[in-house]
Formats: structure tokens, C-alpha cells, sequence
């Protein structure tokens, strides 16, 4: 079905991404391509389904066949119709603005007859479960909802080839488990499916055939079986993810021993104007200088309540206690920092120090790069933030807020898409910060994550339902 | 419970209407073609969009446009001859109210409820060529990318208490805008992959799921429209 | 690779023409909103002009091909001309399109000097919103009767007749400077940052 045929591939103005990758993918079997981040999977990905060499420029060499066929040979038009594509991001890849003709855009563009298109869409929302999603603006659906429609629109077009680009990134476990559903469906069809993935856990069950990339080589190469069956340590060595697939709402973690003072918070209720309330907390009180997790489904309004904490939101009229002091939203805005999900959001400058020099009260640089040091960031400090990897730009976001002297720090899914390695490394960020005083409360739905460092976990569902308790220990313990 | 998909046209009035409308209100409201002698149609055309977003059960809007108009109306009756200064700037501030605001409404109706497969769909009907036709979508799709974006950069801004640089103006636009646009360069190539993977190219040929088909008060609109510009050429006459 | 030689448009340019139409859309009515004004009403030619040179150049950055330019004028002429502005800014907008394409393409598509000319001449469109005014006077201030004499001859004394061409001179120096503005940031971040 699919042949790799000594295929190396540089992108324009960069370092090899494959090199001589030589192997051949059955029809009807599911792939795993997974390893460290930069390991060449997305690269591979898109020599499948033709975006190299027809729209990422750059060099390759060998051949890569499709259905017997070379890529460089079919256009992109025509290879659409063998090979559907999901991608990462779940903002990016829509070309309408509602579900319906979503789902319908690549049938509409191969030219089929409308009624087929509308019989097919129809037998999938059978299927799969996509009723409440239809007809709506997509605009207004979370990313795990976005995430599914893009899968529903590559069914609909019944490829055999289907190929996904860490699909799973953005998604909590409601979202993952509709992934799965749809594999399954995918898998009885008898469909070819590549994934490239870092969250493993989910896909156990489905995956025939698993490759494991490093460095722009396929390091191993495994049968499903074989890979399910290898201890965490020996994921974790070849810089993959856990394999416990777990539902962070459900998670246990062991109780806090010791307090270090408590912040205090009043009035949490708010809603998006002519929509239901989202969260309706009159008081709640959290432990300080702990790391905080709070999770819940997508779509729950997790990071709306980050939001609303650290005073981006008007309309929320919360207020908070710490040391004795009663912050309004206006002040929280001085004393909380979020860093977004999208870091790119909130880094301005053109030089790291800068990003930093800026957030200070009064310019110094010295002090700066004491702060940029202590976040391993000294050696790219003259550097552009955007030039950053994900995980440094997410530093460069924490060293302003350092530099500002906030105290409670906010992350929003500080580790999605994130490999073994890179999850880690924010951990221990994580824990820096705590070491420093500093309180950490961050939204998740990584489990590993939530083991990994977390102190105290809270479910917004929970928060929400147990809100005449006003301490979080109660409201944590018994159901 | 089976799903059916709901092929009831989405709105009122065809794609191609409402350009036809938005072109009209273009040139004879906003443009004031005709002069005087256009009068009633001039102020068909302003009620127009609102009859429009009464059909979308917009009652709020509706009910302020309609003061709105009612209100600028009765200060141009008043608001006359020689005036002060103040009065002037009245006058105007009222003037472009009601020169601007049905094209904002229409230009709002057609992003609201047209589809962008049943505005590409239209297109063709109409023979526009694709190099038109993807451009004008893909914009139809950007805006509401270039506001999520914004908004959060500017959430992000107030967080850092961004008075950057003492506030120098030149910095102030560049903060705001190298973020933005680099994010709408980022998420315009992946949108691109994503369409090519999908099988979108040029000179294709596409089918729609959706009916666009003109019906009644489709042709009761052109006529009216065709009515307009013959009166604005010839009108004068019967005066 | 037999479309990577063509020299016809493909979707990816097409979908690249509609983004950056979509971001220069945005910034000139943001700024154009302040045109109301009626003494503002000539900074139209130099803010707007200055600012939207930004994404103008890293939308040059990715046209290879004729007609992409043309293509982004002729979009921003109709939206100017449905939202308000004459259709002047059209058939403008149309032909500094061509000859800004013309120059571009002097340059080989990579000339960062014939970029930033390329920007100033297209921009012009900007202009053509007040052809109304210079060359139908009488019309464009026979349907603002009602706004009293003092208005209009505020607005007049503001915009003699020989102004016109001022202020052509006037938009194609914003336009240069907005250009070389441009490359400036392109090369501060966007080269920097690497998405250029």
C-alpha cells in the first residue's frame, strides 16, 4: 500500500528530518510512528499523504509509493481522494465556518453527487455518535469537538490511506475516547491508518504495527503486541510516554501533609453572556504555595476559570484572600500570571532578555539573567521568542512573570503535545516554582503529569457541585 | 434517533441576492447615487437589512436600528440650514450612521448566514472564477481567526500590565501586531495544507450539498433592484 | 513536481492572497474609522499606508507568481467600494495592482527595494477614496445639503482642488516609508523568529 523506498528528506534551509528511511506498510494494518519530539514522525507523515514534496519544499530523495504509484508524480488533488489527513491543530485546519458543509468539503471537492455526500454524512452521525456536533459554527466548539468533526470530514471521504498528525494533543479524555471510537470504526472498515502520536496509552488496543523513530531513523520496529507489552521503564528509555491510560478527573493523589498558608476565594461565578453558568463557587479555600491541579472535561470551562482568577475576565466580580490581603480583579491582574496555552499569545519582543527586561518594575538586567539562568534560558537570551521551541517559549512566559514578581502562577495544559522528555522538564519547572513559594495552579488532562508533581487535584465538576463545602479537603474527599 | 441533514435553505434570501443587495446599498445608499429623486428607494434599502435580521430572529438589533434610523431621521429634518458647529458634527455623526450602518448590517447578514460552500456554490452558478472565489472565502473564514487572535493578545497584554516602553505609540503598534499577524501566518499555511489534503484546487469540479437556487423573493428582489436602477437613470422624467 | 513550474495560480496562493487580504482588511478599518472625523479625514493617507506596510511585505515574501498582487487590489477596491469608499478605489486599486505586479516582477519576486515600491504604488488605492470628493464635488455635497454651509466649506477649504495631488504624493511617501517599515520588521521578527 504504502513503500518507503530509501527516502531521505531536508527541509528547505534545514537539517535532515528522514534519512533513508526504507520500509512498506501493508493496507489494512495501523501504525504506530512515535518517539521524542523532532524525530522525523510528522515528517513521515506528510510523505504519505503528499504535502512533501507538493507543498513543504525541500529536498528528498528516494520514493515514497503510494498505492504503487509515486507521490511526486500524483497531484495533490488527486492523492486526496487515497490519502485522508488529520492534523494537530484544531483551529487551523477548517476551510467552512459551519459542521455540516465541514464534513462535506472534501466530498464536494472530489466531485461527488450531493445526495451520496449527504447519505454518507448521515450514516456516520449514525456511527459515531456525532449528532449534537451538527449544524453548528465551528468557532464555538472546544478543541476536542473540533478534533472530531476534522475526523468525521476525512470519513466522510472513505480514503484508504487515512494519516494522523498527533490528533490527540489537544484533547481530554472524553475527546480521546471519541479518537478511539473512531479507530475502531476505522480499523473494521479495514482502512490503512497512520498515526503519529505521544500519548501511546489510548491507541494500545487498536495498533498492528508499531515504528519508533529517533533522529530521523526507524529506530525499531515492533508488532502491536510486542509494544504493549514493554514496561514503562523501557517506554520512558526510548523517550516515549507512559502506557497507563488513565482519566485525570478520576485520579487519586495522596493528601497534603503541612499547609503553608491559604488563599481564599469568593464569588466565583461566572457565565459567557446568554450562555449557562459555567461555575457558581460562592467560597473556597486552596492550599498556597502547592502545585494545583484542576481538571474536568473540555468544554467545562477550565480555562475560563483560569481566567476568571487571574482577572482577565470583567464580568466576573470574584475576589481573592492571600496573607491578608483581598485582591478585586483589576489587582489580581498585578499579582497572577497565566501562561496560555498558546504561548505565542503573550511574548512581544524580539529578544528573550528583553521579554524579561520589559516585566520589571524597574530595568535590570542583571537581575534578569539571574532569572533567565535559573530557567536554563541564559544561552538563548539574545535569541527571538518565537524562534523558541514550545517549551522555552513557555519558560520565557514564566521568566516575565519571575520578573514581575507575581506569586501565583497559572498554566493552561502547560504539557499538551508534549513527549517523555519535554513533559518532565515542565514538571520540574513546576516544582522550581513551588521551591520558590511561588503557588502553581494549572489546568490538565495529562495524567502522567498530574502524578508526576501535582499536589492537590480538584475537579471543576466537583468545585461546582460541593459548593456550600468551603474547604478543599472536603470537598476532594467522599463522593 | 436518526440524524437527517437539514437541507432547508439556511436563510431567506440566495448568496447572490445578497450581494446584489450589498452592492446596491453600496451605490445608492452609501454612494447616494440618484440624488434626491431616489429618495424612497434610498430608504427602501436602509430597512432592507433590518427586515432581514427580523428574519433571523434578531429582535434586540432590530429594535435599535430601527430607533436609530427613526431617531437620525427626525435630526435631519431638524438639524437644517445653517448651523452651529456642534450642530455640524451632529448632523454628520447622524449622516454616517445612517450612510454606514445598512451596509454593516447587510455586509453582517451575508458573513452570518451564508455558508462558505453555499457562497462558493452561488459563485460558480454566477461563472466567478476560482482565483476570486477561494480568496473571498478564505476571508470570509479569516475574520473571525483575526479576532479569536487578537482578543487573546490583547488579554495577554493586560495581564502583563503592558504599558510597555512608556507607551510609546510605535511600540504599542508593534507589540500588538507582530504577535498577530505572525500567529495568522502560522495558522493561514497550516489552513492551506489542510485544504490541499482535502482536495481543494483550482478549476475543480465541485459539487454542494446545499440547494442554492434562486425562488420567489429572490426575483422579487432583483426585480426591485432592476426597477431602482432604471428609475435612477430614467426617472427623472416623470418628475 | 509539473505544478511547482506553473506559473498559474494554485489553491496555495489563492488561500495565501485571502489571508493577508483578510489581516490588511482588518488593520484599514481599524485606522480608516478614524477618517470620520472630518479633519482626521486626511491622515487616511498616512496612517493606514504606514501600518499596513507590515504584513504587505511578508505577503510579498511568499508571491512567485503574476497575478497574486492584482489579485489582493482588486479584493481590497471591492471591499473599499462595499464598504463605503467610492469605486474609484476599485478601478485604482485595479491598475496600481498591475503596475505594482509589473515592478515586483522587475525584481525577480525577491528585491526588497522594488518590494517596498511595489507596496507604495498599490497602496494608492487609499487616494482614490477621495476622487469623489475632488472630481464630483458638486455631487458628493449636493446629498450633504442638510449638513449646513459651514461644514461643507470646512471640508472644502480642507480639500481645495490642488490638494488632490498632494495628497497622491503624500500616500505614495507614507506608502515607501510604511514599506521600508515593513522590511524593517520583517527582518527584526519575522526572519528572526523564522517564519519568514
Amino acid at each position: 500500500m504504502i513503500r518507503f523506498e530509501h527516502v531521505s528528506f531536508c527541509y528547505a534551509g534545514g537539517s535532515a528530518s528522514l534519512k533513508e528511511i526504507d520500509h512498506s506498510i501493508k493496507p489494512g494494518k495501523i501504525t504506530l510512528i512515535c518517539g521524542p519530539s523532532g524525530c522525523g514522525k510528522t515528517t513521515m507523515i506528510r510523505c504519505v499523504n503528499g504535502l512533501i514534496p507538493h507543498f513543504y519544499k525541500g529536498d528528498l530523495q528516494g520514493r515514497v509509493l503510494v498505492k504503487e504509484r509515486q507521490t511526486t508524480d500524483i497531484p495533490l488533488q488527486k492523492l486526496s481522494r487515497y490519502v485522508g489527513s488529520v492534523f494537530q491543530n484544531p483551529r487551523s485546519q477548517f476551510f467552512n465556518v459551519d459542521t455540516t458543509s465541514e464534513i462535506a468539503f472534501g466530498c464536494e471537492n472530489f466531485g461527488m453527487k450531493p445526495e451520496e455526500i449527504i447519505d454518507r454524512i448521515e450514516k456516520l452521525v449514525r456511527q459515531t455518535n456525532l449528532r449534537s456536533l451538527m449544524d453548528r459554527n465551528i468557532f464555538r466548539l472546544s478543541g476536542g469537538e473540533k478534533q472530531k468533526i476534522a475526523c468525521a470530514g476525512v470519513a466522510c471521504q472513505e480514503p484508504e490511506v487515512i494519516t494522523l498528525d498527533e490528533p490527540s494533543a489537544n484533547l481530554d479524555h472524553e475527546g480521546v475516547c471519541g479518537l478511539q471510537k473512531m479507530l475502531a470504526l476505522w480499523k473494521k472498515q479495514g482502512k490503512t491508518v497512520l498515526i503519529a502520536e505521544h500519548r501511546i496509552a489510548y491507541l494500545l488496543p487498536y495498533i498492528d504495527e508499531v515504528l519508533i523513530m529517533e533522529d530521523g531513523r526507524i529506530r525499531e520496529e515492533m508488532t502491536g503486541e510486542a509494544f504493549a507489552s514493554l514496561s514503562e521503564e523501557e517506554l520512558h528509555k526510548r523517550g516515549l510516554r507512559g502506557k497507563t491510560f488513565e482519566n485525570a478527573v478520576s485520579m487519586e493523589l495522596p493528601p497534603l501533609k503541612g499547609e503553608r498558608g491559604k488563599i481564599l476565594l469568593e464569588h466565583f461565578r461566572f457565565g459567557y453572556k446568554g450562555e449557562k453558568v459555567l461555575f457558581d463557587i460562592p467560597r473556597i479555600e486552596l492550599p498556597a504555595g502547592e502545585i494545583i491541579a484542576i481538571v474536568g472535561g473540555n468544554g467545562r470551562g477550565k480555562t475560563t476559570f483560569l481566567r476568571c482568577l487571574c482577572g482577565m475576565e470583567k464580568r466576573c466580580k470574584a475576589l481573592v484572600t492571600m496573607n491578608g490581603q483581598t485582591w478585586n480583579r483589576k489587582q489580581r491582574l498585578k499579582h497572577f500570571y497565566m501562561v496560555m496555552q498558546d504561548v505565542n499569545h503573550q511574548l512581544f519582543t524580539d529578544r528573550v532578555l528583553e521579554e524579561v527586561l520589559i516585566s520589571q518594575e524597574r530595568e535590570d538586567k542583571e537581575k534578569a539573567m539571574e532569572i533567565l539562568g535559573k530557567l536554563d534560558l541564559e544561552e538563548v537570551a539574545e535569541r527571538h521568542p518565537l524562534s523558541l521551541s514550545g517549551g522555552q517559549k513557555q519558560r520565557v512566559a514564566v521568566a516575565s512573570a519571575l520578573a514581575s514578581g507575581r506569586e501565583i502562577l497559572l498554566f493552561d495544559e502547560p504539557t499538551s503535545g508534549l513527549d517523555h522528555s519535554h513533559m518532565r522538564q515542565v514538571a520540574r519547572l513546576l516544582d522550581d516554582l513551588k521551591k520558590q513559594g511561588k503557588t502553581v495552579i494549572l489546568v490538565t488532562h495529562d495524567g502522567e503529569l498530574l502524578k508526576e508533581v501535582c499536589t492537590v487535584k480538584l475537579s471543576l465538576e466537583d468545585l461546582n457541585r460541593k459548593a456550600d463545602l468551603f474547604s478543599y479537603e472536603a470537598v476532594q474527599q467522599g463522593t | 434517533m436518526d440524524y437527517k441533514v437539514d437541507l432547508k435553505p439556511a436563510s431567506l434570501i440566495d448568496p447572490r441576492t445578497k450581494l446584489l443587495l450589498l452592492f446596491m446599498i453600496s451605490v445608492f445608499v452609501l454612494g447616494g447615487a440618484g440624488g434626491e429623486k431616489m429618495t424612497v428607494f434610498y430608504w427602501i434599502l436602509v430597512f432592507v437589512p433590518v427586515l432581514l435580521l427580523l428574519s433571523e430572529r434578531k429582535w434586540k438589533l432590530f429594535f435599535i436600528s430601527v430607533l436609530v434610523y427613526g431617531c437620525s431621521y427626525g435630526a435631519q429634518m431638524f438639524l437644517k440650514g445653517d448651523l452651529r458647529p456642534w450642530e455640524s458634527v451632529l448632523a454628520l455623526s447622524v449622516y454616517v450612521i445612517v450612510k454606514f450602518l445598512p451596509a454593516v448590517f447587510m455586509a453582517r447578514y451575508t458573513m452570518a448566514t451564508t455558508k462558505v460552500s453555499e457562497f462558493i456554490a452561488a459563485g460558480k452558478k454566477m461563472h466567478l472564477p476560482d482565483t476570486l472565489l477561494i480568496p473571498v472565502s478564505v476571508i470570509f473564514r479569516y475574520f473571525p481567526t483575526i479576532g479569536e487572535e487578537y482578543s487573546c493578545i490583547r488579554d495577554a497584554m493586560k495581564m502583563r500590565g503592558i504599558c510597555l516602553g512608556g507607551g510609546k505609540a510605535s511600540q504599542m503598534v508593534e507589540y500588538r501586531m507582530v504577535p498577530l499577524i505572525a500567529d495568522c501566518t502560522v495558522i493561514g499555511e497550516e489552513l492551506s495544507a489542510a485544504a490541499l489534503t482535502r482536495g481543494l484546487e483550482v478549476g475543480i469540479q465541485r459539487t454542494c450539498i446545499w440547494n442554492v437556487k434562486l425562488r420567489f423573493l429572490d426575483y422579487l428582489i432583483m426585480g426591485f433592484c432592476i426597477f431602482t436602477v432604471v428609475w435612477c437613470m430614467i426617472g427623472g422624467f416623470f418628475l | 513536481m509539473n505544478e511547482t513550474n506553473s506559473n498559474k495560480l494554485n489553491a496555495h496562493d489563492l488561500i495565501n492572497v485571502g489571508i493577508y487580504t483578510a489581516i490588511m482588511a482588518v488593520l484599514l478599518c481599524v485606522f480608516a474609522c478614524l477618517g470620520i472625523i472630518p479633519v482626521m479625514m486626511l491622515s487616511l493617507v498616512v496612517i493606514p499606508p504606514l501600518v499596513a506596510g507590515i504584513p504587505y511585505m511578508l505577503f510579498l515574501t511568499k508571491v512567485k507568481k503574476f497575478g497574486m498582487i492584482l489579485l489582493m487590489n482588486i479584493l481590497m477596491g471591492l471591499m473599499l467600494w462595499v464598504t463605503g469608499m467610492s469605486y474609484y478605489a476599485t478601478i485604482v486599486g485595479t491598475i496600481t495592482g498591475l503596475i505594482a505586479e509589473w515592478i515586483y516582477r522587475k525584481g525577480e519576486y525577491k528585491s526588497k527595494k522594488l518590494g517596498i515600491l511595489a507596496y507604495a504604488v498599490s497602496i494608492l488605492y487609499i487616494w482614490a477614496n477621495y476622487f469623489g470628493i475632488f472630481y464630483n464635488a458638486e455631487q458628493y455635497f449636493s446629498t450633504r445639503q442638510n449638513y449646513g454651509q459651514e461644514y461643507i466649506d470646512s471640508v472644502t477649504a480642507l480639500l481645495p482642488p490642488w490638494m488632490s495631488p498632494v495628497l497622491l504624493i503624500a500616500n505614495f511617501l507614507f506608502g515607501l516609508l510604511g514599506g521600508y517599515i515593513g522590511t524593517k520588521v520583517l527582518k527584526k521578527h519575522f526572519e528572526k523568529a523564522g517564519i519568514v
